[in-house]
C-alpha cells in the first residue's frame, strides 16, 4: 500500500513538475503577445493600446507568472484548456484536442492490436521449434525488424501499398463511417507495429521457451495431452508476465511514434495538432498535449505495475 | 549461416532468472540468458556477422569523417542540367539520384551522416559520462546518494522522451549543439540504470574487498578495480544508445525540430517523403532510409554480439 501511495506522489509531482517547467519555458521563452496580436503588439499608437490592453486582460497576461500558472493549472484540471494563442481563439484549446485525440488513440489501439496478434502466433511457431533451422530465420527476422525506424517503415508501406499497388487508400477522411477509417488507418498502424511485434516475440518466445521446460509440460505430455494444446492451453498462459509488462512501457512509446507516424500519413491527430502549435508558437496548445501525453504515459507506467501485481502474487508480497 | 547465428551456439534453452527485471534491455535480452546456461560449451567469438557490421559502421564513419575531403559533391548546390526537371533518378552522375532540387543525394546521404552520427556519439557520450558516473556512484555508495540517484533516474525514465525533445527543441534553437545535448540529457538514466545494477553485482566481488583491504580508497576502487569491469556492459549499451539516438534525430525531422542547417539523415528522409514525391522519385527517400537501416542494424547487432562475447566470459568465472 506505502508502495503505491510513493508512486502515485510521484506520479503527481512528475506532473506538476512537467507543467510548471513546461509552463515557465513556454512563457518566458516566447513572446505571447506577439502571437496573438502579431505586429500590434509593438504598436505605441493609442488605438493600438487599447488592443493590446483588452488582448492582455483577455488572456491574463498583466498576472505574474505564478499567479498564470495557478490560473491555468486550476482550469486545466477541470478540462478547460484555455484559449487558443490566435486572433480570435477559436476554436478553445479543449474542444481541438477533442477533435484530435480520438485518431491518436484509435491508431494506437488498432497498432497495438496487430502488434499482439502477430506476436503471439509467431512466438508459438518459433518457440515450438525452438533452435530449429525456421527459429533461427524467425529471429533474425526480428533482429531486422526492431531495427527500421517506425518513419522509414511508415514512408516504405506508403510508397508500396499506397502509391505502388493501390491496395490502401493515402488519404484519412474524418468525416467517413467508422469502418472506412479503421480501413484508413492500417498502413499507419502497421509501420507501429511491426517493430513492436519483433521486441514482443522475442520477449515471448524466451519465456515460452522456459516455460515449455517446466515439469508440469512434461507431465501433460506424458499423460496424452498433445503439442498443439500443451503450446495453447498449459504454455501460453504462464508466460504472458513479462509480456504485460513490455506492453505497457510499449504504449508509451507508441504514443511518441504515433505523433510522428500521423505526419506522414497526414492523419490530424495529436501530431499534427503538436507540430502545428509549435510553428505558431501556440503555447496553450503545446502545453495541453504536452500533458496529456505526459499523463497518459505516467498512467500507463502506474496501471502496468498494478496489473502485474494482480496477476503475480510473488511480484504482491515483495 | 553464421550471420545467423544470433543466439549463440547453445543448444539448450534456459530458464531466464531475471524474469521481468530489466525491461529496457529486454528485447535484446534472451541470448544473454541462452549464453549464460552453458557457457562452457560457448564458442568464444564474435562472428562473420559482427565483422560485417563493423565494416558497414567503418565504411559510413570514415566517409561521414572526410566527407568534406573525398570528391563528394557539395550537398548544398543545385547541380540543374538545362532542359530537364528534377528529381533526377539515379546515373553515373548521381549514384543516389538527386531531390527535387537537384541537389545530389549521395553527397546529401554522406553529409547527413555527419549530423546524424555527431548527434549520435554525443548523445551516448553524454549519457555514458553522466549516466556512468551517476551510476557507479550509487552503486558503490548506496545509503543516501543511492535513494537520490535512482528517485532522478525514475523521473527521467517516466517522463516521455519524445515530449522533453519536442519541448526543448521548440523552445531553443534547432542546433547540432542544442539537439545533441537534448537526446544525451534523455540517455543518462537508461545508461544510469544499467551502470548502477552492474556495479552494485561488483561492489561485493572479492577483488574489491582485497583492494580496499590493501589500503585502496573509494576513488580508486572506484577507477581502477569498478570501471574497468563496468565499462564492458556500457560500451555494448553505447552501441544501441547511438542507434536510438539516431533514430530519434529522424523523428525530431519528421516533427520539423531537427538541426536547422544542412542535411541530416532525418530531414533528408523527409524531403522524398510527400505522397508526390515518394510517387515520382521513390529514391529521395528511400535510399536514405536503407542507409539508415543499415546502419542501425549494424549498431544493434555489433552491440547485441559484444555482449554476448563478455557475458560468456563472465559465465566462465
Amino acid at each position: 500500500m506505502r508502495y503505491w501511495l510513493q508512486r502515485l506522489g510521484v506520479a503527481v509531482a512528475l506532473l506538476l513538475a512537467v507543467s510548471a517547467l513546461t509552463f515557465g519555458a513556454m512563457n518566458l521563452l516566447g513572446d505571447p503577445l506577439f502571437n496573438i496580436l502579431g505586429p500590434t503588439s509593438a504598436s505605441t499608437l493609442p488605438e493600438d493600446l487599447k488592443i493590446i490592453e483588452a488582448a492582455k486582460a483577455e488572456y491574463n497576461l498583466d498576472d505574474p507568472l505564478p499567479v498564470r500558472y495557478v490560473k491555468w493549472g486550476s482550469a486545466f484540471i477541470t478540462g478547460d484548456f484555455g484559449v487558443q494563442f490566435s486572433s480570435d481563439g477559436q476554436p478553445p484549446v479543449s474542444d481541438l484536442i477533442k477533435e484530435r485525440l480520438p485518431r491518436t488513440v484509435m491508431l494506437l489501439i488498432i497498432a497495438q492490436t496487430m502488434a499482439v496478434l502477430i506476436a503471439i502466433p509467431w512466438a508459438l511457431f518459433a518457440a515450438s521449434r525452438a533452435n530449429k533451422a525456421v527459429d533461427k530465420v524467425s529471429t533474425f527476422t526480428s533482429f531486422l525488424f526492431i531495427a527500421i525506424p517506425n518513419f522509414g517503415l511508415a514512408v516504405i508501406l506508403k510508397y508500396l501499398f499506397s502509391l505502388k499497388f493501390s491496395i490502401f487508400p493515402l488519404i484519412f477522411n474524418a468525416a467517413d463511417p467508422f469502418w472506412s477509417r479503421v480501413w484508413q488507418l492500417f498502413l499507419p498502424a502497421m509501420a507501429l507495429a511491426l517493430p513492436v511485434s519483433a521486441i514482443y516475440q522475442r520477449l515471448l518466445r524466451t519465456d515460452l521457451i522456459t516455460t515449455l521446460q517446466e515439469d508440469y509440460i512434461l507431465t501433460a505430455r506424458s499423460k496424452g495431452v498433445s503439442k498443439r494444446n500443451v503450446l495453447f492451453k498449459h504454455a501460453l498462459r504462464p508466460s504472458l508476465f513479462s509480456f504485460v509488462t513490455i506492453f505497457g512501457i510499449n504504449t508509451g512509446a507508441l504514443l511518441g511514434g504515433s505523433l510522428i507516424v500521423e505526419q506522414i500519413f497526414i492523419i490530424p491527430g495529436l501530431g499534427s495538432a503538436i507540430v502545428e502549435a509549435i510553428l505558431r508558437e501556440d503555447f496553450p496548445v503545446v502545453l495541453a498535449i504536452v500533458m496529456i501525453v505526459t499523463a497518459a504515459f505516467v498512467v500507463i507506467n502506474i496501471l502496468v505495475d498494478l496489473l502485474y501485481s494482480l496477476i503475480d502474487p510473488r511480484v504482491r508480497s515483495a | 549461416m553464421s550471420s545467423l547465428d544470433i543466439n549463440g551456439a547453445e543448444t539448450t534453452p534456459v530458464v531466464s532468472a531475471t524474469g521481468g527485471a530489466d525491461t529496457s534491455a529486454m528485447s535484446f535480452n534472451d541470448a544473454t540468458n541462452q549464453a549464460n546456461a552453458d557457457g562452457a560449451a560457448f564458442k568464444r567469438r564474435l562472428g562473420f556477422g559482427f565483422w560485417v557490421a563493423a565494416t558497414w559502421l567503418g565504411i559510413v564513419f570514415a566517409a561521414a569523417v572526410l566527407a568534406p575531403w573525398l570528391p563528394f559533391k557539395d550537398p548544398n548546390v543545385n547541380n540543374i542540367v538545362s532542359g530537364q526537371r528534377p528529381p533526377y533518378a539515379p546515373s553515373g552522375t548521381h549514384l543516389f539520384g538527386t531531390d527535387q532540387d537537384a541537389r545530389d543525394m549521395l553527397s546529401r546521404t554522406v553529409f547527413g551522416a555527419r549530423v546524424s552520427l555527431t548527434v549520435g556519439l554525443v548523445a551516448i557520450g553524454m549519457g555514458m559520462l553522466f549516466g556512468g558516473f551517476m551510476g557507479i556512484v550509487a552503486g558503490y555508495f548506496r545509503g543516501w546518494w543511492d535513494r537520490v540517484i535512482s528517485f532522478i533516474f525514475i523521473i527521467f525514465l517516466s517522463f516521455p522522451a519524445l515530449v522533453l525533445a519536442i519541448l526543448i527543441t521548440a523552445l531553443l534553437e534547432r542546433s547540432l549543439r542544442t539537439i545533441s545535448i537534448t537526446l544525451g540529457i534523455l540517455a543518462i538514466a537508461p545508461v544510469g540504470r544499467v551502470a548502477r545494477a552492474t556495479t552494485i553485482s561488483f561492489a561485493d566481488r572479492e577483488f574489491v574487498l582485497a583492494a580496499r583491504t590493501l589500503g585502496a580508497k573509494n576513488g580508486r576502487i572506484i577507477v581502477k578495480e569498478l570501471l574497468p569491469n563496468v565499462l564492458i556492459p556500457m560500451s555494448a549499451l553505447a552501441l544501441l544508445g547511438m542507434a536510438v539516438a539516431i533514430v530519434a534525430e529522424g523523428g525530431l525531422a519528421f516533427l520539423g525540430l531537427s538541426v536547422e542547417k544542412g542535411p541530416t539523415w532525418g530531414k533528408v528522409i523527409l524531403t522524398g517523403a510527400g505522397s508526390r514525391d515518394l510517387q515520382k522519385a521513390p529514391w529521395i527517400a528511400i535510399i536514405p532510409i536503407i542507409v539508415l537501416f543499415l546502419t542501425v542494424l549494424a549498431l544493434n547487432y555489433a552491440g547485441d554480439r559484444i555482449r554476448t562475447y563478455f557475458d560468456a566470459r563472465e559465465t566462465g568465472l
